[in-house]
C-alpha cells in the first residue's frame, strides 16, 4: 500500500516518541548506574556522564568487602519465588483454562477468582499475615511462592482460557475420535498448540511475580526471604542515598525477566496452528 | 489383512446391524435439530447422509461420532448400546470436514496418533503407517508436516489416520468440501475404491447430491432433521418418495409440473397445460401405480426427470408421445444438451444428445417417456 509523505511522517513520528517514551527511563537508569556520584549530585544535574564509573557495579557482586552478599541472596530468593509461583501457576492454570474453554466448568467460578484480584493487596495482607504468622511461615520464600501462585492464577487461567478458546476444536474431536484421553490428547495435542500463549502467560507471570514489591516487603524481614525489590529500597535508606547503586541495582534486576523474553520470543510467534485445518 | 477381512465376514453373517440408530432426537433448548431418526446399516454398507444445509446430517454424524450429546434415543454399534458412550470407546473413525491434522506432528505420525494411543510398538505402528501410505500413495510425505501439504494431500493424510486401525465404523463429514472441482471428483473414485476393497462400514455426510448418487449402496435424504426417504441411489433416483427428494436428487433438478390426471381405460392420461393458447398436451402412462389407478381424477403434481423428454435421436421411446415444443434456451453441455422448455406454468429442463443442432427460440419435436413418470400429492407432495 502506498503513503503519502506526510502520513509516513506522522507514523515514523509517533513511532519516535512512543520508542522515546519506553526507553528514556531505562536509558536514564543505565546512565546513572555508571556515573560517578558527584555527576549525580551537582547542580545543575550533569545529565551525560563525565566519566564511566562501573565500580557500582563491582560493589554489587563483590561477596567479600561490598553488598554482593545482599545483592545475591536478594537474586537468587528473587528467582525462586517468581520462577516458583510462574510454575505452580501454569500447572494449575493450564487443566483449569482447559475445563472453562471446554468442559463447561461454570464461567461464574472463573469470575470469582479474577475477582479476587481486583481486590487492593491490602484487604489481604493483614489476615495472610495473621495466618503465616501463626504456622510460624513468615519470611520464607515458600510462604511467598504461595501467596504469588494465588495471586498468579486467575489471570494465568483467564489468559489460558482466552488461547484455548480459539484453537480449532476438531482437532481435540479428532484426538479423542482416535482414542485418546483427555489427559492425553491435552498433552500431546493442545499444549503443542498453545505453546504460544504458554509462553506468554508464563512471561507475565514471571513480570508480576518479579516486580512484586508490597507482599514481599511485609512478609520477608531478612536475606533469607528478601527479594529484590525489597532489596533495592533497602539500598536506598541508608543514611546517605546513593542513586547510582539503586540505579545498577534496578538495571541487574531488569535483566532476567529480559532474558526470559529473548528467550521466549522465538515461541511466541502466530500462526503454529497453521496447516492442521483448511488452509 | 487376512485376519481383518475374516473380522468384516464374521460382522457380516451376523445378523447384528453394524449401526442402528433409534428415534434419535436432539434439541438445543427449544431448538430441534434431529426429530426421532431411525436409521441402521449393515457391515460393509456404505452411507451417505444427503440434504441442504442446515438439515441435522452433521448433527446426526456428530451424535453417532459421540461428540454431540443425544436428548433423546440410542445408538447402537456392532449390538452394543453406545448411547452415553465416549467417542474415545466406540471404537470408529472420523474424517473431519476441515481434516483436523495434528499441526505439530508429522505425516506419519499423524496417521499413527491411534496407534500411539493404543501404546503399539513403534515398529509394528511404522508397518502400519507404511502399509498405509502405501494404499493412499502418500509415502513420500510422511515426513512433512501438514503445512507443507496441499488440500489433497492433507485430504489422505486424514483418511490414513481413519484407516489404520482398522476401526468397526467409519464417519466421514463433507470430506471432498474443501477441494477443488477437478479434485473432489477424483478422490471420489479413490473413496468408492477404498471401500470396495476394505469392505469398510461407512457413513457419510455430504451436501452433493452427485456424491451420494455415485458413493452410496444406501442414502438417507433429510430435510429439517427428518429423514425424508432412505434407499438405494436407484430408488432414490426412479421412486422420490415426496417433491423435495425429486427436487433435490438429480442433476439438473426433476421436472415437477402441474397436471390433470384422469384414468383412461387402463392408461393413465396426463394432461399438462401450455401457454400462449396452445392446445395442452395429453400425454399417456402406460403402467400406472395402484395410487393412480385408485384415485379419483383431478389435479396433480407430476415429475419427470430431463432424461424423460428428449429428441428424437435413437432412443427406445414410443413415438406417439411427440410434441412440437418452443425452446427457450439451449444449453450444451458437452455429452448432452439442455433445454428449457415452458409447460404446465413452469420451466422444464429437456435432456437432448450433445450432438443435436438446435438453437434458442427453435420449435422441434420432444419425445416425451413417461415409464417412470412420478405422482405427487398436490398439497403434501407425497408421492402416490
Amino acid at each position: 500500500m502506498h503513503r503519502s509523505l506526510i502520513a509516513s511522517f506522522a507514523l515514523y513520528s509517533a513511532a519516535l516518541l512512543l520508542t522515546l517514551f519506553t526507553l528514556a527511563p531505562l536509558v536514564w537508569l543505565v546512565l546513572m548506574s555508571i556515573s560517578s556520584p558527584n555527576d549525580l549530585t551537582s547542580v545543575p544535574l550533569n545529565w551525560w556522564p563525565t566519566e564511566v564509573d562501573l565500580s557500582r557495579y563491582g560493589h554489587l557482586v563483590d561477596l567479600n568487602n561490598g553488598a554482593g552478599h545482599r545483592f545475591l541472596a536478594a537474586l537468587r530468593n528473587s528467582l525462586l519465588t517468581a520462577g516458583g509461583a510462574t510454575l505452580i501457576a501454569l500447572i494449575v492454570a493450564v487443566p483449569a483454562a482447559y475445563a472453562f474453554s471446554r468442559r463447561g466448568a461454570s464461567l461464574a467460578l472463573l469470575f470469582v477468582f479474577l475477582a479476587t484480584i481486583m481486590m487492593p493487596p491490602i484487604t489481604y495482607v493483614l489476615p495472610l499475615y495473621e495466618i503465616f504468622g501463626g504456622l510460624g511461615a513468615l519470611n520464607k520464600t515458600t510462604t511467598l511462592i504461595i501467596v504469588y501462585s494465588a495471586m498468579l492464577l486467575p489471570f494465568a487461567t483467564w489468559l489460558m482460557k482466552s488461547n484455548i478458546d480459539v484453537l480449532p476444536v476438531e482437532i481435540e474431536q479428532a484426538a479423542f475420535m482416535e482414542g485418546a484421553s483427555t489427559a492425553f490428547t491435552l498433552r500431546r495435542v493442545v499444549l503443542p498448540l498453545a505453546l504460544p500463549a504458554i509462553a506468554a502467560t508464563c512471561m507475565l507471570s514471571f513480570l508480576v511475580a518479579w516486580d512484586e514489591f508490597f507482599y514481599a516487603l511485609i512478609f520477608t524481614s531478612d536475606l533469607s526471604a528478601k527479594t529484590l525489590p525489597v532489596a533495592i529500597a533497602d539500598f536506598s535508606a541508608g543514611r546517605v542515598t546513593d542513586y547510582g547503586v539503586i540505579a545498577s541495582v534496578g538495571v541487574l534486576a531488569t535483566l532476567p525477566p529480559a532474558i526470559l523474553a529473548i528467550c521466549f520470543q522465538r515461541f511466541i510467534v502466530s500462526g503454529l496452528a497453521a496447516g492442521s485445518v483448511k488452509g | 489383512m487376512t485376519n481383518n477381512l475374516q473380522k468384516k465376514e464374521r460382522t457380516a453373517v451376523s445378523s447384528n446391524p453394524i449401526l442402528a440408530v433409534e428415534n434419535l432426537s436432539k434439541s438445543y433448548g427449544d431448538l430441534r435439530i434431529l426429530k426421532d431418526v431411525s436409521v441402521a446399516i449393515e457391515a460393509g454398507d456404505f452411507l451417505v447422509l444427503v440434504g441442504p444445509s442446515g438439515c441435522g446430517k452433521s448433527t446426526l454424524l456428530g451424535c453417532i461420532g459421540g461428540l454431540t450429546e443425544i436428548t433423546s434415543g440410542n445408538i447402537q454399534i456392532d449390538g452394543q448400546d453406545v448411547t452415553h458412550t465416549d467417542p474415545a470407546k466406540r471404537d470408529i473413525a472420523m474424517v473431519f470436514q476441515s481434516y483436523a491434522l495434528f499441526p505439530n506432528m508429522s505425516v506419519g505420525d499423524n496417521i499413527g496418533f491411534g496407534l500411539e494411543v493404543r501404546k503399539v510398538p513403534k515398529t509394528e505402528r511404522d508397518e502400519k503407517v507404511n502399509q498405509v501410505a502405501e494404499l493412499l500413495k502418500i509415502e513420500p510425505l510422511l515426513d512433512r508436516a501438514p503445512a507443507q501439504l496441499s488440500g489433497g494431500q492433507r485430504q489422505r493424510v486424514a483418511m490414513g489416520r481413519a484407516l489404520v486401525r482398522d476401526p468397526k465404523l467409519f464417519l466421514f463429514d463433507e470430506p471432498l468440501s474443501n477441494l477443488d472441482a477437478k479434485l473432489r471428483v477424483t478422490m471420489r473414485t479413490e473413496i468408492k475404491r477404498l471401500h470396495q476393497r476394505l469392505n469398510a462400514s461407512i457413513i457419510y455426510v455430504t451436501h452433493d447430491q452427485i456424491e451420494a448418487m455415485t458413493l452410496a449402496t444406501k442414502i438417507v435424504v433429510m430435510k429439517d432433521g427428518v429423514i425424508q426417504q432412505v434407499g438405494s441411489p436407484r430408488e432414490i433416483y426412479d421412486t422420490p418418495a415426496n417433491i423435495f427428494v425429486a427436487d433435490f436428487m438429480g442433476s439438473p433438478a426433476m421436472n415437477i409440473l402441474d397436471a390433470d390426471v384422469t384414468m383412461d381405460g387402463l392408461m393413465a392420461r396426463v394432461e399438462i397445460a401450455r401457454e400462449d393458447g396452445q392446445e395442452p398436451l395429453i400425454l399417456y402412462d402406460t403402467n400406472p401405480g395402484e395410487g393412480i389407478t385408485s384415485r379419483p381424477a383431478g389435479p396433480l403434481k407430476v415429475g419427470l426427470r430431463p432424461e424423460a423428454l428428449t429428441d428424437l435421436g435413437s432412443r427406445s421411446v414410443n413415438a406417439d408421445q411427440q410434441f412440437d415444443c418452443l425452446l427457450d434456451v439451449v444449453e450444451p453441455a458437452g455429452s448432452d444438451t439442455f433445454a428449457v422448455i415452458r409447460l404446465g406454468g413452469t420451466e422444464v429442463t429437456a435432456r437432448m444428445h450433445g450432438d443435436v443442432d438446435v438453437n434458442s427460440g427453435d420449435t422441434v419435436p420432444i419425445c416425451f417417456d413417461l415409464t417412470k413418470i412420478s405422482y405427487f400429492d398436490p398439497k403434501s407432495g407425497e408421492r402416490l
